[in-house]
């Protein structure tokens, strides 16, 4: 492998863990009683968390804050996201565009 | 056709041509007072319910939309220039002193009215379905699907989906859909689908049918089959036309309007009265008239009317309850009557949803407003009385309006200072000549709701807050 390949693989590392924080920061901070510490991402945001319609919204304007950047609608009317790692991919490509 | 650059030419005269009383902002009531915002609540978290595997979560309302209804920050929200384009080919609408009718009264009054019902879709919902459409649109969706109980709602829905070139889908309470078939036939005019509520299309529907094959329908039955069409199709998504926190934000520009118009006067109001439905033509007067006077330091007493068929503020409870019939939009603290309250027929059609919404409610709980219910025979009297002296015929649920505003002038002293009172016409009643027609000929009846009825639903609903009162860990 060559040493830029590493080196774009730790990038993306690193931006996978930022961004799983931000994810388990934001869930805990939409969802009251949740404890970052129980969070995995397999689980599913509506079947394990009970994040609905109206918490997602509020989870996205938390990470729409934390991220710095507006999201925009008519990208985020046509996503359904099942798991916590769904939302991580998310955070993920907004976070890459907003650094381009 | 016009061509494109003709047509953008068109768009900038338009803009040059917009009256200055047009606002260029909605006044949002949430910068002053943020503590509003904290009576919506998610289902979930109240009820920590199983659900089901693999279900995912979208939005149901574009960011947009939904940042309006929670933005703490901002005293006033910019309107998109599409959106103000819009409003300017009916906007600003009449101010105007009802002369006649205070002689006619004989009261201490100097009694104002805005009207609402010039608009070709004949209310005040144009407001908001004006701007939801353009939200929805910019969003990509494809269709909106909504419940109305008057009409007036998928009227201005319609048209405002033809505007921005959306499919609209509306289920309308067949009990008004029958005394008013014209009004089905309008949004047909627009391109919108029609069906009564409840129909067989829906599963909400077809169990209510089951259970009452002659159900009169409700607001809530109706939202409730709006919201399963919705979820059968992801280019959909369900609107409604009041109580939410950003459809009372469009319908600011009202009481903006009229700040300026009466200043123009020289006058400010001493009483605000507008009818009380879910509280969007409510909102939409008094907010900014609220706004107004504290700025002023100036006191102001603001009055909402409601129908004693439905008398969610006078004698409902503030509790969490749903907003319609399936349980899936988000339950929020409201004064209501119970989400299976079904309240007589009257023709007031738009006053006959179970619960104000959350932010009306809130202003009713800390005491920022107040509340009265008028009887429908009440009301017609009114709104024949306002049409004979003031040749406008409102909706009958603006003719509440004006019952409550007579209401409140006839008490006022003699020999204090005169009141000056501004009433919301929010609609014409141009399309309730039959009802009229019913008034004139005695055929109207003075409507309560129903004291078992009532007494069963307000039970259901206390159970409902005990089964929720759990923290959502301890199931």
């Amino acid at each position: 492998m060559a040493a830029g390949d590493g080196s774009e693989v730790a990038v993306r590392s690193e931006l996978r863990r930022v961004a799983t924080n931000l994810v388990f920061g934001a869930l805990a901070a939409a969802i009251p009683g949740l404890r970052v510490e129980t969070l995995d991402e397999r689980q599913e945001l509506y079947a394990d968390l009970g994040l609905d319609s109206l918490g997602f919204v509020q989870l996205l304007l938390e990470l729409e804050g934390k991220l710095r950047v507006q999201l925009v609608d008519d990208e985020l009317m046509t996503i359904e996201l099942v798991t916590v790692a769904d939302l991580i991919d998310l955070v993920e490509r907004i976070s890459l565009r907003a650094a381009k | 056709m016009k061509s494109g650059s003709d047509a953008s030419g068109g768009r900038r005269a338009v803009a040059a041509a917009r009256d200055p009383l047009l606002p260029t902002h909605w006044f949002n009531i949430l910068h002053d007072r943020p503590q509003y915002v904290a009576s919506a609540m998610s289902r979930s978290r109240l009820t920590g319910a199983a659900k089901r595997a693999g279900h995912g979560v979208h939005l149901q309302q574009p960011l947009s939309l939904a940042r309006q209804s929670l933005n703490t920050t901002d005293r006033f929200i910019p309107i998109p220039d599409e959106v103000l384009d819009l409003y300017a080919q009916y906007r600003p609408t009449p101010l105007r002193r009802a002369v006649r009718l205070e002689e006619h009264l004989g009261a201490n009054a100097r009694i104002y009215y805005k009207y609402e019902g010039a608009n070709l879709t004949g209310s005040h919902k144009l407001n908001t379905a004006l701007a939801q459409a353009y939200y929805y649109a910019r969003a990509g969706v494809k269709r909106i699907v909504t419940g109305t109980a008057a009409g007036q709602w998928g009227t201005a829905l319609a048209y405002a989906c033809q505007v921005m070139n959306l499919d609209c889908t509306i289920f309308m309470v067949r009990s008004t859909l029958r005394q008013k078939p014209i009004r089905g036939e309008m949004m047909q005019l627009f391109g919108a689908v029609v069906h009564e509520s409840p129909s067989d299309l829906t599963e909400v529907g077809r169990r209510v049918l089951a259970e009452d094959p002659a159900a009169t329908g409700t607001q809530a039955v109706a939202n409730a089959e709006a919201i399963e069409l919705t979820a059968e199709d992801s280019g959909s998504r369900f609107a409604v036309g009041s109580g939410e926190n950003s459809v009372l934000l469009h319908q600011t520009v009202i009481g903006q309007e009229a700040v300026s118009q009466l200043a123009r006067l020289g006058e400010f109001p001493d009483c605000v009265i507008a009818s009380m439905g879910a509280g969007s033509n409510f909102g939409g007067i008094a907010l900014p008239l609220l706004g107004a006077a504290e700025d002023a330091g100036r006191p102001i007493r603001l009055v909402a009317v409601e129908s004693t068929a439905c008398p969610k503020l006078t004698r409902g409870r503030y509790l969490y309850d749903l907003s319609d019939a399936l349980g899936t939009t988000p339950i929020t603290r409201v004064y209501s009557l119970g989400s299976g309250y079904v309240p007589p027929p009257v023709y007031a059609g738009g006053l006959r949803h179970h619960s104000a919404g959350p932010l009306a409610s809130a202003m009713h709980a800390d005491g920022s407003m107040e509340a009265m219910a008028i009887d429908q025979l009440t009301s017609f009297r009114a709104g024949m009385l306002f049409c004979q002296t003031e040749g406008i015929l409102p909706a009958p649920e603006s003719a509440h309006a004006v019952a409550g505003m007579i209401d409140v002038v006839s008490r006022h002293p003699r020999g204090e200072a005169p009141l000056v009172v501004l009433v919301n016409i929010s609609g014409h009643g141009l399309l309730d000549l039959g009802a009229y027609r019913s008034f004139a000929a005695g055929e109207i009846e003075a409507v309560s709701a129903d004291e078992a009825s009532l007494s069963r639903s307000l039970s259901a609903l206390e159970e409902f807050n005990q089964s929720i009162a759990e923290p959502a860990e301890a199931t």
